[in-house]
């Protein structure tokens, strides 16, 4: 930071004796965006497979555990550290029995872990990979540990969002409660409707998402962030398949809005929410370094990536969708930012509907909005959209070379909204 | 007091423009200057505020802008990324030239403002001065002499070829174009030298028009007077 020091030896003039030195520099107390301390949260690295889409994709008949370790192994192979080094592991997951945590213990050891490396895992619905993040950033700022693994993983060919578990039979009587076990795609017509985010709109919005995807993908801009994954498919004889994925199967070049228009609503006769300006359905799980700036600069690591502020919302359930209009604001404020100072936001594409509403509330240049797509051309494995976003706005933001601000949001099902500040040091 | 708005972006310089009386430019750049993209403004001051008339992003932050003496719609920015660049408030596009030989920031730009003369001096952390003509096709001549980062570069109003520079290194110099040398180096000041400019005004005394004042970090304005090279009167607080 060259221009820095210059202007910092403005306050430490040479040879200047005659008067009283009654400048000098201190830290600035603003506390965390800009400054650069080595209790720092930051993230060292991180990769994810591709999404396949589900129940016909690539990874229709892969067990998330093997998702997991991919990711895994891959994070700490590229950048040469040994699991040994790690404090904790924490993997969002959503629809695994117990959250998943059987099947992450079973993937740590898959990737040959050692079993005094800890892991658990979290769900805070499609904000999971994210809130791992969260976790494995507290325990690192609690002191208890100095580096960890935050990934998230979801099969969706493999487990659907089925079985509501064991709920009182009272909810019918309370409002917020009942509003709880509303379909997701019943939330995107409440926003569409109540904030008068039209069919076409939507339509367009889902155009965009597969044409930056599409330009993303043929571009290779994916390539360094997904690790490929050679896994079996049982294809259409019954016979068992090796194959190696490292594309997004879920992007549809060919998309027009014509052809979006044809489709019909699927969750209400008249409304706006259809296939096509929804998320997907998808299998594919993301992993994150995370550590102490100071243990990560003592074993010689780089910085991607300097978390500034961390956000959790509670909003309505039955319009769930508008989590990030008010998680975003929060994280803002948290990181002493505005909406000019981000050069990117992940904003997650759970459908077009909220995320136009979103995008529009907050005031923010569509140009900075997913630039190289979203859920509604990846897909939306549940657990592991969090970790993915961090992932995808990381490399992005390391692409365009220079210090920015990237943000990472979702709504979240039964009304809760994530947001998280990132910080790229640039080069 | 009116007040124009610019989000994201701390501003570096401003200028009025010699054509037109309610218009100025201003250099701006992206957190504080330290690090990301900058902005040239153009701004029209009305009755009750001001706005915007066009405005230029640029890849770096910009710290200096200067107005053409002869075409009202032209001026000179000078950016953190070494580069001077032409903007053409008739051509909204993108800039009509872009000259890139300062190899660190260029922290001042200036016009010259002597009748007869129509050249650009540029002012560098890279411890030289250039001067350049005014298409910006290539440097006409580079100074060289500072021992620390020059902050400020100006044309004499009166004396052809001739311009002062301010520098990190505590000295002010005066410079005479035709001979391509520092003619006067000033050590005016304990700390860096951050601002200097000229009296452009030769009705006072006769001495007026080779008056120079510089101020710096070290809490002091000096007046100067250039033949002499000697402080005259120094104020400080």
């Amino acid at each position: 930071m060259n221009r820095l020091k210059i202007i910092s030896g403005h306050l430490s003039p040479a040879g200047s004796t005659d008067h009283e030195r009654d400048l000098w520099g201190s830290t600035c107390g603003s506390g965390p965006a800009g400054s650069s301390g080595p209790e720092d949260v930051v993230v060292v690295h991180g990769l994810r497979t591709a999404t396949g889409r589900a129940k016909r994709g690539s990874f229709k008949n892969t067990t998330p555990d093997e998702l997991l370790s991919a990711v895994m192994t891959a994070v700490l192979k590229d950048i040469g550290l040994s699991p040994n080094q790690l404090g904790d592991v924490c993997v969002g997951n959503v629809l695994q029995p117990g959250a998943g945590a059987l099947m992450a213990r079973v993937s740590q050891f898959l990737s040959g872990f050692p079993e005094t490396v800890p892991v658990y895992t979290v769900n805070r619905q499609c904000s999971s990979g994210l809130q791992a993040l969260f976790n494995i950033a507290g325990a690192i700022r609690s002191g208890s540990i100095d580096l960890g693994l935050a990934c998230g993983v979801e099969s969706m060919s493999l487990r659907a969002m089925g079985n509501p578990g064991d709920l009182s039979s009272r909810l019918v009587d309370i409002d917020k409660a009942r509003d709880c076990i509303i379909p997701m795609g019943i939330t995107s017509e409440n926003v569409a409707e109540r904030f008068g985010v039209s069919r076409e709109k939507q339509d367009a919005f889902a155009l965009g998402s597969h044409q930056k995807a599409a330009r993303a993908q043929s571009a290779g801009r994916f390539r360094e962030e997904i690790v490929p994954v050679t896994v079996t498919m049982v294809d259409d004889r019954g016979e068992d398949r090796a194959v190696t994925v490292e594309e997004d199967e879920g992007v549809r070049p060919g998309t027009t809005l014509e052809g979006l228009a044809k489709l019909r609503p699927v969750f209400k006769p008249d409304g706006s929410t259809t296939a096509g300006n929804s998320s997907q359905v998808s299998d594919g799980a993301a992993a994150l370094l995370i550590g102490r700036r100071a243990a990560v600069k003592a074993l010689g690591l780089p910085v991607l990536g300097v978390l500034r502020a961390s956000a959790v919302v509670g909003v309505p359930p039955d319009v769930m969708g508008i989590g990030p209009a008010v998680a975003i604001p929060a994280a803002l404020e948290q990181a002493g930012l505005s909406v000019a100072d981000v050069d990117v936001f992940e904003i997650n594409e759970a459908f077009s509907s909220q995320a136009v509403y979103c995008v529009e509330k907050l005031g923010i240049p569509p140009e900075k909005v997913n630039p190289n797509g979203g859920a509604i051309a990846l897909g939306h494995p549940l657990g592991c959209t969090g970790a993915r976003q961090v992932v995808t706005l990381l490399h992005e933001l390391r692409r365009r070379g220079r210090r920015a601000y990237g943000v990472v949001s979702m709504c979240i099902g039964t009304g809760m909204g994530a947001a998280a500040v990132f910080e790229h040091p640039g080069p | 007091m009116k007040v124009f708005r610019s989000p994201a972006r701390h501003g570096y310089a401003v200028e009025a423009s010699p054509f037109v009386p309610s218009r100025s430019a201003c250099a701006a750049s992206q957190f504080y200057g330290l690090t990301g993209c900058g902005s040239l403004l153009v701004l029209d001051q009305t009755e009750t505020d001001v706005c915007l008339v066009t405005s230029w992003e640029w890849s770096d932050g910009l710290f200096d802008v200067a107005w053409s003496e002869t075409n009202e719609h032209v001026l000179v920015a000078g950016g953190g990324d070494g580069s001077l660049q032409l903007w053409d408030t008739a051509n909204h596009s993108a800039p009509l030239r872009v000259a890139k030989e300062h190899t660190q920031e260029v922290y001042s730009v200036d016009w010259s403002q002597t009748r007869g003369e129509n050249l650009i001096v540029s002012g560098s952390w890279d411890q030289t001065v250039k001067v350049w003509d005014p298409a910006l096709s290539r440097s006409l001549a580079t100074l060289r002499g500072h021992e620390g980062v020059i902050y400020s570069t100006i044309w004499s109003p009166h004396i052809p070829g001739c311009f002062a520079s301010a520098s990190g290194d505590g000295t002010l110099r005066v410079w005479d174009l035709k001979a391509a040398a520092c003619r006067l180096a000033i050590p005016a000041h304990s700390a860096e030298i951050l601002s200097c400019d000229w009296c452009k005004y030769d009705q006072f005394s006769p001495f007026s028009r080779s008056v120079l004042a510089s101020c710096s970090y070290d809490f002091t304005v000096s007046s100067l007077h250039r033949l002499v090279g000697r402080r005259f009167s120094r104020a400080s607080d």
